[in-house]
């Protein structure tokens, strides 16, 4: 019956070949426009570390100027990153499972085996919980401990594209490199890991790449010097005359997670915030309402505005135009079913039940419906191409997440399959109905 | 003329269906055309919005010393030397920062002394040398720009009190601090509460990130932090590319004891700057476009179907008398009513829409020229789609009434 039904269709198609071209590349437009939004939505709405949503927080307090907010465009939000003080105050607390206190910076790389040319590499300067708490995969060795990082001792762990510059791909741990002229011993070496959004700083933007190597933070204080990346707020100027001036100051400049596995602990965790606040308050910092944070990946991430504004408006008029291809489609189904009436009447009259002829016409629209979706994923592939190409100016300065992200892939497939069974219905039931129904002896009448 | 407008308003309401489709296309057409050319607009503004920066001809290079042999000083004046002296280059400077990278300086200055008591008024620093100016394409407008003699050692914690000579400002930052008088040679005070002077005013041009408010440029004479600052090159016409090559390959050899990051041009940090605008920009555009061409096409295909369905009554109407032009004249006037009901539904659908836009995204309220250029533009577009269908009606011959099929 359903291969009946389908050369049926064929023979249908073939009675009007301009309107079914119509019809599929309106569906095909359609589903293209919704396939490539989705995709990227999918992309930059994604939580990278979903599993361990509920246990890892982000840790802000509002520090900021008596007078004003942070971010005048979300006044209800601290400061998205902490101070050194608050951060190694909160660091003490042994509340969190996990903690971590970090910024990047960037330093230079050289050494290793042959020749291999002085190499800028981006760094991230992290106590040493980062590795375990966000299950960054190691292809050699492992990250250092808290002694290794109050030492500071000077080991390294590299990211496997640098290890590929330097060691060539081998096993690289014990082996030794310069970083900034420092002399540093690999301890490990990482897999590929990339999360995108890059929740765990997002100050460089969402799709930056994750960082060269790895050091311990307290190399911060031996280094002596602001770092060269990132991004330092300060609310008031207060005189510097040392580093450590600079370290003290009213800034913020660092990202600290921690990691609280139960409902007891993050209470626990809120109250240790709230006393200190209430703590430091007294000798005259805080002066803003209370508003210390504990945030979680996917709140952090909605927080941050990842998805902007123009991702979500770019959807909307996405799905309008698939809305607009949908009618569009039902008027041209539904004026040329109509137009067969003559025919169905006969086929009516032949015994064909309003089921069969409903399921007929039902055919021929899926069969539409899916030629458009095959048309649309091969449209929405040229659009993903035409996005990348757009997006590659971003990958000249280090952010390629949004170009790799910005493929085809299975979400995609299983959007548009989604879309074209909503299309099919959308668009054929109606119309199927409508001729199902028709009087078969009105047109039998008027052969 | 008489529109026949009766009968014609009759015929449809007994075959509603496909009338109410086309109206409901025209309409989400409109809604749709409307917001998103209105939105495109303002984002094609913001990518083309004049930056006032020698834009095509600028590069920055990045350069980072790395080990205790490295020496600020004397390394940037070497390279400086070196990039002065090339041909093809209009001026170069060091500079903390590169405009339009989305990454830089800003503080704010004050009025008076006392800054809780104080207006004040927030700028992207930018600490540049005497050649600052001219590499970045300021123009100055009233004082002067900054003498060879004037350019502070950088910034370090040890000298980070020191006060700052003079300063020059933009236009935009000299009218927040003097709105109603010459703000050249005026005293402001740095974020510290220390004074200093406005020297030069310099003709407006963009920051290094976009701000929700205006904000103005402060220049300030000195060298740029050690700790992470970049050469700013401004080229001939037509020798940038050829130039960052150039530089790129001698700089990387000349001192061992740094590297060079990276080499820009401004241009494209520029167009990642505004890539978001620029992306929302062009799918707007192709999807603007794609709307009309399926609307049209709709239209146009559900009239041919008209046609063929009624070719027996035109036969009969051309038989009983009417003329060619009566009968494409029906059609258009069918349509113009459809399409005219479309754009009542479709007008309030593209107000509602821009409200609740303005409401919950923070985007300017719909510009009501963009509605009347919609309605015009769709109206006359579904004439023009049925306009072939009704001629091919017109050329149904009479003598199709006597057949029976």
């Amino acid at each position: 019956m359903l291969a009946y039904n389908m050369r049926l269709a064929v023979k249908s198609f073939n009675r009007t070949p301009g309107l079914t071209a119509l019809m599929v590349g309106a569906i095909a437009l359609g589903i293209a426009a919704c396939v490539v939004t989705m995709t990227v939505y999918h992309a930059m709405s994604g939580n990278p570390i979903w599993w361990k949503n509920d246990r890892l927080y982000a840790v802000t307090l509002d520090n900021w100027d008596p007078n004003r907010p942070s971010d005048p465009a979300h006044p209800q939000l601290p400061p998205s990153q902490v101070t050194y003080r608050d951060a190694m105050h909160i660091a003490e607390s042994n509340i969190p499972l996990r903690h971590v206190v970090m910024h990047r910076d960037s330093g230079v790389l050289t050494g290793g085996v042959g020749q291999t040319q002085p190499q800028s590499v981006s760094t991230r300067l992290t106590t040493a919980d980062f590795f375990a708490m966000f299950d960054v995969p190691f292809l050699y060795g492992g990250g250092w401990n808290a002694a290794a990082d109050r030492g500071p001792d000077p080991v390294i762990v590299l990211s496997k594209q640098e290890n590929e510059r330097f060691f060539g791909g081998q096993n690289s741990v014990g082996s030794t490199l310069r970083w900034n002229d420092r002399e540093f011993r690999v301890i490990g070496v990482l897999d590929d890991w990339a999360p995108h959004p890059k929740f765990y700083d997002l100050t460089g933007g969402p799709f930056a790449s994750s960082e060269d190597v790895y050091i311990p933070f307290h190399w911060t204080e031996v280094l002596q010097r602001p770092p060269k990346e990132g991004s330092h707020n300060c609310w008031r100027m207060e005189p510097a005359n040392s580093f450590q001036d600079y370290l003290n100051a009213d800034c913020v400049w660092l990202q600290m997670w921690v990691e609280l596995p139960d409902a007891r602990s993050r209470e626990r965790m809120q109250a240790y915030l709230d006393n200190y606040w209430a703590e430091q308050r007294k000798t005259g910092r805080f002066q803003r309402p209370r508003n210390n944070r504990l945030t979680n990946v996917s709140q952090w991430l909605a927080d941050e505005e990842v998805v902007t504004t123009d991702d979500n408006l770019l959807i909307g008029v996405a799905f309008a135009f698939l809305l607009l291809c949908l009618i569009n489609t039902v008027g041209l189904l539904l004026a040329k079913y109509l137009n067969g009436a003559p025919l169905t009447g006969i086929r009516r009259a032949l015994g064909a039940s309003r089921r069969q002829i409903f399921a007929q016409h039902l055919v021929e629209t899926a069969m539409l419906a899916g030629a458009g979706a095959v048309l649309g994923l091969a449209l929405a592939a040229l659009g993903l191409w035409g996005l990348r190409a757009l997006y590659a100016v971003q990958a000249e300065f280090g952010a390629s997440g949004l170009q790799q992200l910005a493929r085809f892939d299975i979400a995609s497939v299983v959007i548009a399959i989604s879309l074209a069974v909503i299309a099919a219905l959308a668009a054929g039931l109606y119309p199927a109905w409508r001729v199902g129904r028709l009087p078969p002896a009105v047109y039998l009448k008027s052969q | 003329m008489y529109l026949n407008i009766r009968p014609i308003f009759s015929a449809l309401l007994r075959n509603r269906t496909g009338a109410v489709l086309v109206a409901l296309q025209i309409a989400l057409a409109l809604a749709v055309l409307v917001n998103a050319t209105y939105i495109a607009k303002q984002r094609i503004e913001s990518i083309n919005r004049p930056t006032g920066i020698d834009e095509t001809n600028l590069f920055a290079i990045d350069v980072a010393g790395f080990t205790p042999r490295y020496d600020y000083e004397s390394s940037v004046a070497e390279d400086l030397a070196y990039l002065r002296g090339l041909d093809g280059i209009v001026a170069a400077t060091a500079t903390c920062c590169v405009p339009v990278s989305g990454s830089g300086n800003s503080a704010p200055f004050f009025r008076k002394p006392d800054r809780a008591n104080s207006s004040e008024v927030n700028g992207f620093l930018y600490d540049m040398d005497e050649q600052g100016l001219e590499t970045m394409g300021a123009h100055i407008v009233a004082g002067r720009g900054f003498r060879k003699d004037e350019i502070m050692p950088p910034m370090t914690p040890e000298n980070m009190e020191r006060p700052i000579p003079g300063i020059v400002v933009t236009q935009l930052t000299a009218r927040q601090f003097f709105p109603d008088s010459n703000a050249l040679g005026k005293t402001v005070y740095d974020p510290f509460g220390r004074p200093t002077t406005i020297i030069g005013i310099a003709s407006d041009m963009m920051g290094t990130w976009i701000t929700r408010e205006p904000r103005g440029i402060i220049w300030i004479p000195a060298r740029p932090l050690i700790f992470g600052f970049h050469y700013l090159v401004r080229a001939k016409p037509g020798q940038r590319d050829a130039l960052m090559r150039i530089t790129a390959e001698h700089l990387a050899q000349s001192n061992v004891n740094r590297v060079i990051k990276s080499v820009h041009s401004v241009e494209s940090y520029a167009k990642s700057l505004f890539l978001t605008e620029r992306v929302t920009a062009i799918f707007l555009v192709i999807v603007t476009a794609l709307v009309l061409a399926v609307a049209v096409l709709g239209i146009f295909g559900l009239a041919i179907f008209n046609v063929s369905t009624r070719t027996k009554q035109i036969g009969t109407r051309r038989a009983v008398g009417a003329r060619k032009r009566d009968i494409i004249q029906y059609f258009l006037v069918e349509n113009g009513l459809i399409t005219t009901v479309g754009i009542v539904v479709g007008c309030a659908l593209a107000l509602g829409v821009g409200y609740w836009l303005s409401l919950h995204y923070q985007l300017p309220r719909l510009d009501l020229y963009y509605l009347v250029g919609g309605i015009v533009g769709l109206w006359a577009l579904g004439q023009l789609a049925a306009w072939q269908p009704a001629r091919r009606a017109a050329t149904v011959p009479p003598s199709v009434a006597t057949r029976t099929a």
